[in-house]
């Protein structure tokens, strides 16, 4: 036996031990993979819906800028071309380039505000609906009834104001001073009315030019269309995490109808915004998640809010050009329909 | 020997005497070390481990590194934030083929999960602590989607209490907290 073969000089230990070093180096890291890996065994995938298949994007899109507050809930554009945008206890009144023209004060939460053609705007907090003269003082304002209130949007037909409530699963009609004139949407058998399903606060109300009023159900994961009146006349939408349905357990969050009637839904926790014809048919996309990122990972685990923090609003102006509020990164992005070539 | 040696040589031990000595002994060994294992416990009693739910980011670890056979770690529902959703993205997977308990559209890996039929179009969720092994799944698409109210919490009628508890030491979120044994669970209450 080679009495060299069991001795280790101190070149041989120490050339050993670098080699061992990198060996070890490179290893460290993948068997870190491999915890990694073990671990996410369990995860919810949603990732295979988190990217939009370019054929369905109809819009491009056509500029940014940051909400004047944080934590922004609604936005709405008003007849001047002006945004409306709830955020904290405050109405922001911003031009179309994102600056602050004014501010309207409440005593609570700003849950979403629109303009009427008369310079009037009327704000909701959760159970108040509040008037401000255009000027900025405040007009009137009224208690939504109920003892589970929670308006989440508003809308103006002619002299009536729609209130969407989540926590009664209602839509409000009052006239201008606050007397109610009708409930729309509430569960009635005789009407063939299912009754709106919102387990988190996101019932939203829209008028189309059509007089018909475009309501989410995200329970039901549809868009109803209801006459003034309360009469339903139609409903379209399916539950799916694919592009044409509306995924997870409440979708759509909130509409917005195009000057042509087509509607724009907003997702949450798969942030898109889409277009629907008329009759429901899924036309394309406005945008996907890659757009929100930041929305993307509520409640992802990567952000571990519940999805109740997250989601989007929309606004269309006269154009077609669509404007989305994002919720999570307070901005509002515009997006303007591709030229077809 | 003889029997009676013992007596006439106090020396000695008979059998009969080393058995009963030998007895107390053991007695009293073993009274010492259950004082000392209460004594022991009683300092550690003061606090338990807890995850802390709004840290907790889902990552499964609680499903595979727990000392016990079957992780302590179990999923709870808060029910009052709960939407009783027909489409319950905690029990469903991401694109279901239908709304059934069919396990194809099921995504909790045991099955610990029981849906209900209330009235039109709700649903309760019930979790079966005997088959959950807390690896967050449905938790994870409760809080994506919906109100966030299942969640995971560590349930002392199983937990040893480690003093060094081995999924803090892997837990991704830095969720596992110390918290007074009398007030043993973080539960959520609302959004």
């Amino acid at each position: 036996m080679n009495p060299h073969a069991t001795f280790l000089s101190r070149r041989h230990f120490l050339r050993r031990s670098a080699e061992a070093a990198v060996i070890g180096g490179v290893a460290a890291p993948l068997l870190g993979q491999g915890a990694e890996a073990a671990a996410s065994r369990f995860a919810y995938d949603v990732e295979r819906f988190t990217k939009t298949d370019p054929q369905w994007l109809r819009y491009d899109p056509d500029g940014r800028f940051p909400t004047p507050r944080p934590q922004a809930k609604r936005i709405s554009i008003g007849p001047g071309g002006r945004f409306y945008i709830a955020a904290q206890d405050k109405v922001c009144v911003v031009d179309l380039a994102g600056t602050l023209e004014a501010t309207l004060s409440l005593n609570d939460v700003a849950r979403c505000a629109i303009a009427g053609e008369d310079g009037l705007v009327y704000a909701a907090t959760r159970n108040r609906v509040v008037v401000f003269e255009a000027g900025g003082r405040e007009k009137l304002s009224w208690e939504v009834p109920g003892p589970k209130a929670w308006v989440s949007a508003l809308a103006l037909v002619g002299d009536s104001v729609l209130a969407a409530d989540s926590g009664n699963r209602v839509i409000w009609r009052f006239d201008l001073s606050g007397k109610v004139l009708g409930r729309i949407g509430e569960k009635d058998q005789e009407r063939e009315i299912p009754g709106f399903v919102v387990p988190s606060p996101y019932l939203d109300v829209e008028p189309g030019k059509d007089g018909l009023l475009r309501v989410n159900n995200p329970g039901r994961h549809r868009v109803e269309l209801y006459t003034l009146e309360g009469d339903l006349e139609l409903f379209w939408g399916k539950a799916s995490a694919g592009v044409g349905g509306f995924c997870g357990c409440c979708n759509p969050i909130a509409v917005a109808a195009l000057p042509d009637g087509r509607c724009i839904t907003c997702e949450k926790g798969l942030p898109r915004v889409k277009i629907f014809a008329l009759d429901g048919a899924f036309e394309g996309v406005v945008a996907g998640p890659e757009s929100f990122p930041q929305n993307a990972r509520i409640g992802s685990g990567r952000n571990p809010v519940d999805g109740t923090l997250g989601g989007l609003d929309a606004t269309v102006d006269a154009r077609g050009r669509v404007y989305v509020l994002d919720l999570v990164a307070s901005e509002v992005q515009i997006f303007k329909p591709k030229t077809v070539s | 020997m003889n029997p009676t040696d013992s007596k006439t040589n106090p020396g000695q031990v008979n059998r009969r005497q080393f058995l009963r000595d030998g007895g107390r002994a053991t007695a009293v060994a073993s009274l010492g070390g259950l004082l000392g294992m209460v004594l022991g416990r009683s300092q550690a009693e003061g606090y338990v481990w807890q995850i802390d739910p709004s840290k907790c980011v889902y990552c499964g670890n609680c499903a595979t590194h727990c000392v016990l056979e079957q992780s302590a770690v179990k999923c709870v529902h808060a029910y009052a934030m709960c939407g009783y959703c027909q489409l319950c993205t905690g029990y469903f997977e991401p694109e279901p083929n239908a709304l059934n308990t069919g396990a194809e559209n099921c995504q909790c890996p045991t099955a610990a999960i029981q849906r209900t039929y209330v009235e039109d179009p709700y649903y309760e969720y019930t979790i079966d602590e005997d088959l959950c092994i807390g690896c967050a799944k449905c938790v994870d698409g409760c809080t994506r989607f919906g109100n966030g109210s299942l969640f995971l919490q560590i349930r002392h009628d199983r937990c040893v209490n480690c003093n060094e508890c081995a999924i803090s030491k892997v837990c991704a979120g830095d969720a596992f907290v110390r918290v007074p044994a009398s007030q043993p669970y973080l539960l959520k209450t609302q959004h």
